[in-house]
């Protein structure tokens, strides 16, 4: 159809330029339903793992191609408790200005953060309380690509409002072996300066929260007190009947009870409303689904080692399981002053900053034992 | 466990030997046994610098049990169980938490925003010991007005203010749960209980008493859980209980190896955790001797 229409235009400069005619534009229905172009997934949906070939490779040319890894990345280190290379041609941002203050609004949406659910402890609050938590490890964040409004155009919308206002920030976690990797996916890195990493996500921000090619991001970028929502998919369970999908409570064991001890019973009435209805809770599939785990406090923050504990032991997903963190939607509980902003850049005195970094709250173990004072 | 920790020291003593590692052990037998190696080692190495090793009490993972993670492979994380320790260390160097065992006799006073004075000491038996890490915890039972009271205690909890064993023992089973099916007599003991005394480097005692169980209904099935301390198990059975308890005996799981691996952290592990800790927990030892002595020495009990 489109085409049709394109060549009679075509045909219609022409006559203008060689003899006025009459343009004849004759309708024509073609499938082309049938052949518009698919849902396309974002650039950067690739293959990630080449396929593992046994490659007769020396042991010399071995070294010599690790060589090159290393001088390209820097050799391998391990930093902030993850082993990762020392990737210092990295692109440093310059200092932001003194007034980032200023440059924070309510509003404006900041970068996320990808991390890994290390394990949960429990902390006490210094009224005596105990709180659950889960630890999460922020695993060596670079920024990769950041793609303005005008430019990002997703065919699958993320559920934004005021989507073109935003732009998309793609942030990889875990740096890794290029030779794992596939040559397209290892394209994704080519302008960004940083080593491919092993996992990818893109975070919808506020141009004014955009970030250069291969700054770091850690843990810093969240302060205590602040709530976050944790993003993650939850633990597969397979094929589950209702007492473990939906907690049913099942029949008695004895009793008389035969053949039905774990079954969900009834499923609906009969007459006018004599069937199904949707939604009924039934056997099926359990787990292995994106869930946000919203509002949840960061308790403590440990710089040395990325981490933060996060209230809850809920947060989706098994442990040493990816997630990412988001600034909170919630409105009542977003941040009402400053939160650090684009991202908090690395400090010149990072040596002599806490490396833990309590909740006002929260009970540090280093102080000493909880006493009520008598009335 | 007693006589699994006689033979690890000797396997201890063994790999000492061996490698010729110096030991700084508190514990009369393993510095006995690092007297003997020093000297080779001496003789041996005379150029090459001594790298002094500090090697671990091997009674360690019963005295701090907490400290070694959930074996769970899938629970487990280096840098969580790392942070888990610093934590747990700091709280140690806030509190003296003495070492115990299922069957000791403890106190515990712990801030308490009801009581009167703010504070509530509880002494009982030490029914139950469980989890790792932060979460540790252990359930302390005794016998108050007729009224048998449980109280389940967090050891890491900043509440609690004081841990003192006042009887320091084992029992002859790992938890002692079935003290709720038994006589209140044989979980009765006195609020105020003195200190036991026990001899420095001297090993646990194990108290081999058997309680006396109450008729049923019990609250568990003990006829099926092999229990050594119980007096009186077969006058409450019939043959039904007893062929019940028989057909769900697993004996076969003592040589289930894997089995085994899967429910313990291994010994390599294990001395790697405790080298860790190792200075640290010592010199909070030795802090706590010396504390012991200070106050022997000032409270005088019979006055003139």
């Amino acid at each position: 159809m489109l085409r049709t229409v394109i060549g009679d235009l075509a045909r219609l400069r022409l006559s203008n330029s060689a003899s006025p005619s009459i343009v004849l534009v004759t309708q024509v229905r073609e499938k082309g339903h049938l052949s518009r172009p698919r849902q396309k997934n974002p650039y950067w949906f690739v293959r990630q793992q080449r396929t593992q070939t046994e490659d007769l490779v020396t042991g010399e040319n071995r070294n010599f191609i690790n060589e090159v890894v290393h001088d390209t990345y820097g050799a391998p280190a391990i930093i902030k408790g993850i082993q990762t290379y020392e990737q210092k041609q990295l692109v440093k941002t310059p200092a932001p200005p003194n007034t980032d203050e200023q440059l924070w609004t309510p509003g404006l949406r900041r970068s996320g953060l990808i991390a890994r659910k290390i394990g949960q402890y429990p902390l006490w609050l210094k009224n005596g309380e105990r709180v659950r938590t889960t630890l999460l490890q922020v695993v060596d964040n670079h920024v990769i690509k950041y793609i303005p409004p005008e430019e990002y155009k997703p065919s699958q919308r993320p559920h934004v409002h005021n989507l073109n206002k935003y732009g998309c920030l793609l942030v990889g976690a875990e740096s890794t072996n290029p030779a794992l990797l596939t040559k397209e996916y290892c394209g994704i890195f080519r302008d960004s300066g940083v080593m491919p990493t092993k996992s990818l996500a893109r975070f919808i921000v506020s141009p004014q929260a955009a970030l250069a090619a291969g700054t770091p991001l850690n843990v810093g970028h969240f302060r205590v007190g602040d709530f976050v929502d944790v993003r993650g998919k939850t633990v597969d369970h397979g094929f589950q009947g209702v007492v473990k999908r939906h907690g049913f409570k099942g029949m008695p064991a004895s009793h008389g009870v035969t053949k039905t001890h774990r079954r969900a019973g009834n499923i609906g009435g009969g007459g006018e409303k004599g069937r199904v209805w949707p939604g009924t809770k039934m056997p099926g599939h359990m787990g292995n689904r994106w869930r946000i785990l919203k509002g949840l406090r960061i308790w403590r923050i440990n710089t040395k080692y990325n981490v933060m504990w996060v209230q809850g032991s809920s947060v989706p997903g098994s442990t040493n399981g990816l997630v990412y963190i988001y600034d909170t939607i919630l409105p009542l509980r977003k941040s009402k002053d400053a939160p650090p902003f684009p991202t908090l850049y690395e400090q010149p005195d990072a040596e002599n900053a806490p490396e833990d970094i309590w909740y006002d709250q929260v009970h540090n173990f280093k102080d000493e034992t909880i006493t009520y004072k008598p009335e | 466990m007693n006589i699994n920790g006689v033979i690890l020291t000797n396997r201890l003593l063994q790999r000492c030997a061996v490698k010729q590692i110096v030991t700084f052990s508190t514990k009369p037998t393993q510095q006995a046994a690092a007297a003997v190696p020093q000297q080779q080692q001496q003789q041996h190495e005379v150029a090459a610098p001594v790298v002094r090793k500090p090697i671990v009490p091997a009674h360690y993972r019963f005295v701090y049990p907490e400290f070694l993670p959930d074996p769970k492979i899938e629970w487990r994380n280096a840098v969580r169980e790392k942070l888990e320790r610093l934590d747990m260390l700091d709280r140690r160097r806030q509190i003296d938490l003495p070492e115990f065992y299922v069957g000791s006799i403890l106190a515990v006073t712990s801030a308490d925003p009801h009581a009167a004075g703010k504070t509530s000491r509880f002494v009982g038996i030490c029914i139950h010991r469980e989890r790792c890490g932060l979460r540790a915890r252990f359930i302390l039972r005794n016998v108050i007005d007729h009224q048998g009271i449980e109280v389940a205690y967090e050891l890491y909890d900043p509440t609690i203010q004081k841990m003192e064993v006042l009887r320091l023992e084992k029992r002859l089973d790992d938890s002692l749960f079935y003290l709720r099916d038994a006589l209140p007599e044989y979980s009765t003991f006195d609020e105020n209980m003195e200190a036991e005394h026990l001899e420095e480097g001297a090993l646990v005692p194990v108290n081999d008493i058997k309680v006396v169980l109450r008729p049923r209904p019990w609250l568990e099935r003990w006829e099926r859980q092999n229990l050594l301390g119980v007096a009186n198990m077969d006058q409450y059975l019939k043959d039904k209980h007893r062929k019940s308890a028989e057909k769900v005996q697993k004996p076969w799981e003592k040589y289930d190896l894997m089995k085994q691996y899967r429910a313990t952290i291994p010994e390599e592990e294990q001395k790697e955790i405790f080298a860790e800790m190792h200075t640290e927990l010592h010199s909070l030892e030795l802090q706590r001797k010396r504390n012991k002595r200070k106050r022997s020495f000032v409270k005088p009990k019979h006055l003139a």
